[in-house]
């Protein structure tokens, strides 16, 4: 018998129970579906946090926050996931004048930068923003993040006076587009000293020297949309603090060894108290971490279409049953074994493509569609760490050649897997016990 | 003439549950090309379990089954399927497709044999004619009455050119009438067109229209009368 004509006889087999193959199809349909659909979205999210944490790095910069060997010292990051990085738990703090000692141990080390950080709040007559103040030295910061730390309007000082304050291009705007505050503008800045007993709200009045422009990146280290920048000294005697959060390093360049090198020295220089984070391990750590999501996500969704194909297996069984008088009729007429194994095979194979296919489609939609309505503001994902504006992100999502071809690839193959058994048993029918059977 | 069936002490056994059934105790048969033979015999003489060893769509338990001058006995599953296309099977119950219509049925046996579309159209509605359903050539079985299904099971069975045309009952789901005209039909295609008929029936107004008859009787073959030499 032609393959074609095989492929003919399975589907008039299909068509006459509609039904029936329709429920059997939406089985594969929804598993398809899903893995699609979670792929695509994963993937889309990990290219977007990449891409905005790209804009906000810079490759030749280390950040040194205390807290040691979390993720096993040197490149592991140690206090990521948040705009705040550090929080030792061993009590050990960083200190701002530790920046000189950072100097002197490598030749490849250009400068080092100390962050003070804290959460606050920034208020006019009329806006009140939740944000995160952070303290830096505006010179060496601008130099190292030249592209990042650039205003929009206004001027960033090079000597700053102390009541200089540079804003965040989302603190300064709302999603909507309302503006809050303008260069040359005077603001309150406030937080609350928790340390003090019982706690204490400061404040004192800045003067806004410039906005920025938009960066468009998670702050790793770097200038963030949702932070507000004051002098280092400012945020010193405002805080009544000596210790910082992070410590910048910028390097002589980005080579790999360079990284590694430095990062061991400064380690060791501070008995594995601090961990050092580069961008590239924070990109590694992040694609890791990407990776056992979509795995874990897919495992999910393989789950579904294993149910799926116990439905196609059950299906078939009955199929059988009820058409066993036909298989004995295509016996008796000279159908081959194999060819009455290809014909149920052949079922399969059609409810597994027309499911790979419909279920591909319909998981690109749902993953758009979910996509739409992460972007819409519905769910925000901010880069968190006490920043109040929240930075929505944007997802595309992404559907590779490999994702389609793999989903297209998987569901066929369950539903042939799941319908060997069923078409095996029925290849072995014998014509004369089938022709008998009522 | 050439032998296209021949039997040597066939026998066949099969298992009822656990008790096993002789059903053939060593049948010796020998069909000629161009013979039309009835096989009589009451329920349980074994007269269909030869006729399906003959169609190849079973096995013999021991003795030897020529067909067409091929050894059956030694022959694999797919060398059986072969056999079985060069063969054409009529049941009693017709064992139409009934979602296909009546092309369909007859295009079936010549899509299992390998033959393409337009070669299938063309002989499909050939034999439809031959058989008288000129205007059923596009009804599903569900349309058609008893005798009009018989008449495509018969095209059906005609398809590939058989060595031979087996029938098993053929005419014992339908009335009377019906099956006179079938009857009709099976001589003309003996006498007009050469085809070796090999009938099981137990009506014996149906035998007689038969060149050969062949009694049979708890498995074994207890007369074989070639029309004419009747005493």
């Amino acid at each position: 018998m032609r393959t074609r004509d095989v492929f003919g006889y399975s589907f008039s087999a299909i068509r006459l129970r509609k039904l029936r193959a329709g429920l059997t199809t939406l089985g594969v349909v929804i598993g398809i579906a899903a893995i699609v659909a979670l792929l695509s979205i994963t993937t889309g999210l990990q290219n977007t946090i990449t891409a905005q944490l790209e804009t906000g790095l810079a490759t030749d910069t280390l950040i040194i926050a205390p807290g040691g060997g979390v993720f096993g010292g040197g490149q592991g990051g140690g206090g990521f996931g948040g705009g705040a990085l550090g929080g030792s738990d061993s009590g050990f703090r960083l200190l701002i004048n530790d920046t000189q000692t950072i100097n002197g141990l490598s030749t490849d080390i250009l400068t080092s930068i100390a962050v003070i950080q804290r959460s606050g709040y920034i208020n006019s007559t009329e806006h009140e923003r939740v944000t995160t103040i952070i303290g830096v030295d505006f010179v060496e910061y601008k130099n190292t993040y030249s592209t990042t730390f650039v205003s929009e309007s206004g001027e960033i000082p090079d000597n700053p006076a102390n009541n200089t304050v540079v804003i965040g291009k989302r603190v300064n705007e709302r999603q909507n587009g309302t503006v809050l505050f303008t260069a040359g503008e005077d603001v309150q800045i406030l937080w609350t000293n928790a340390t003090a007993r019982p706690p204490q709200n400061e404040s004192y009045t800045a003067h806004v020297a410039a906005v920025l422009q938009e960066v468009g990146g998670f702050a790793f280290g770097g200038p963030s949309d949702s932070n507000i920048y004051i002098p280092i000294s400012t945020a010193q005697e405002f805080f009544n603090t000596s210790e910082c959060e992070t410590i910048i390093v910028k390097l002589a360049n980005s080579d790999q060894a360079t990284i590694d090198a430095v990062s061991n020295k400064i380690v060791d220089e501070f008995a594995g108290e601090v961990s050092v984070i580069s961008s590239t391990a924070v990109l590694n750590l992040l694609g890791s971490v990407f990776s056992i999501i979509e795995l874990f996500l897919v495992g999910i969704a393989a789950i579904s279409l294993l149910v799926a194909g116990i439905g196609i297996m059950n299906i078939m069984i009955v199929s059988l049953i009820e058409r066993t008088r036909e298989i004995g009729i295509l016996k008796a007429l000279g159908m081959k074994s194999r060819t009455v194994l290809g014909i149920f095979l052949g079922e399969s194979v059609i409810i597994g493509v027309i499911g790979a296919v419909i279920g591909i489609a319909l998981g690109w939609v749902l993953a758009n569609i979910v996509a739409t309505f992460l972007g819409s503001g519905a769910i925000s994902i901010g880069p968190g760490g006490g920043a109040g504006a929240g930075d929505m992100l944007s997802i595309t999502p992404v559907l590779t050649p490999l994702v389609f071809l793999g989903a297209f690839g998987f569901g066929v193959g369950v539903s042939v897997i799941f319908a060997l058994y069923p078409a095996w048993r029925a290849s072995k029918l014998k014509p004369v016990e089938a022709l008998r059977y009522e | 003439m050439a032998l296209v069936v021949e039997a040597v002490d066939l026998k066949k056994t099969y298992m009822l549950g656990k008790i096993p059934v002789e059903a053939l105790r060593g049948v010796n048969l020998k069909v000629e090309c161009g013979d039309f033979l009835a096989i009589l015999g009451p329920s349980g003489s074994g007269k269909s379990t030869l006729l399906n060893l003959i169609g190849a769509l079973d096995k013999p338990t021991s003795g030897t089954l020529l067909i067409d001058g091929v050894d059956v006995s030694k022959l694999n599953d797919n060398q059986l399927s072969d056999i079985r296309s060069r063969v054409g099977f009529v049941f009693q119950f017709f064992n139409l497709i009934p979602r296909f219509t009546a092309r369909a049925n007859v295009e079936l046996s010549l899509s299992i044999a390998g033959a393409s579309k337009v070669e299938r159209k063309g002989r499909a509605e050939e034999l439809l004619v031959t058989v008288g359903l000129k205007d059923r050539i596009n009804h599903k079985p569900t349309e058609l009455s008893g005798g009009q299904q018989q008449r495509v099971a018969i095209a059906r069975a005609l398809a590939n050119n058989p060595k031979f045309l087996l029938m098993d009952e053929p005419t014992g789901n339908i009335d009377s009438k019906t099956a006179r005209e079938i009857m009709n039909l099976v001589k003309k295609l003996n006498e007009g067109e050469g085809v070796t008929i090999i009938m099981v029936t137990h009506d014996q107004h149906l035998a007689r229209e038969a060149k050969r008859t062949v009694q049979m009787f708890d498995g074994l073959i207890t007369a074989d009368i070639v029309k004419g030499e009747r005493t």
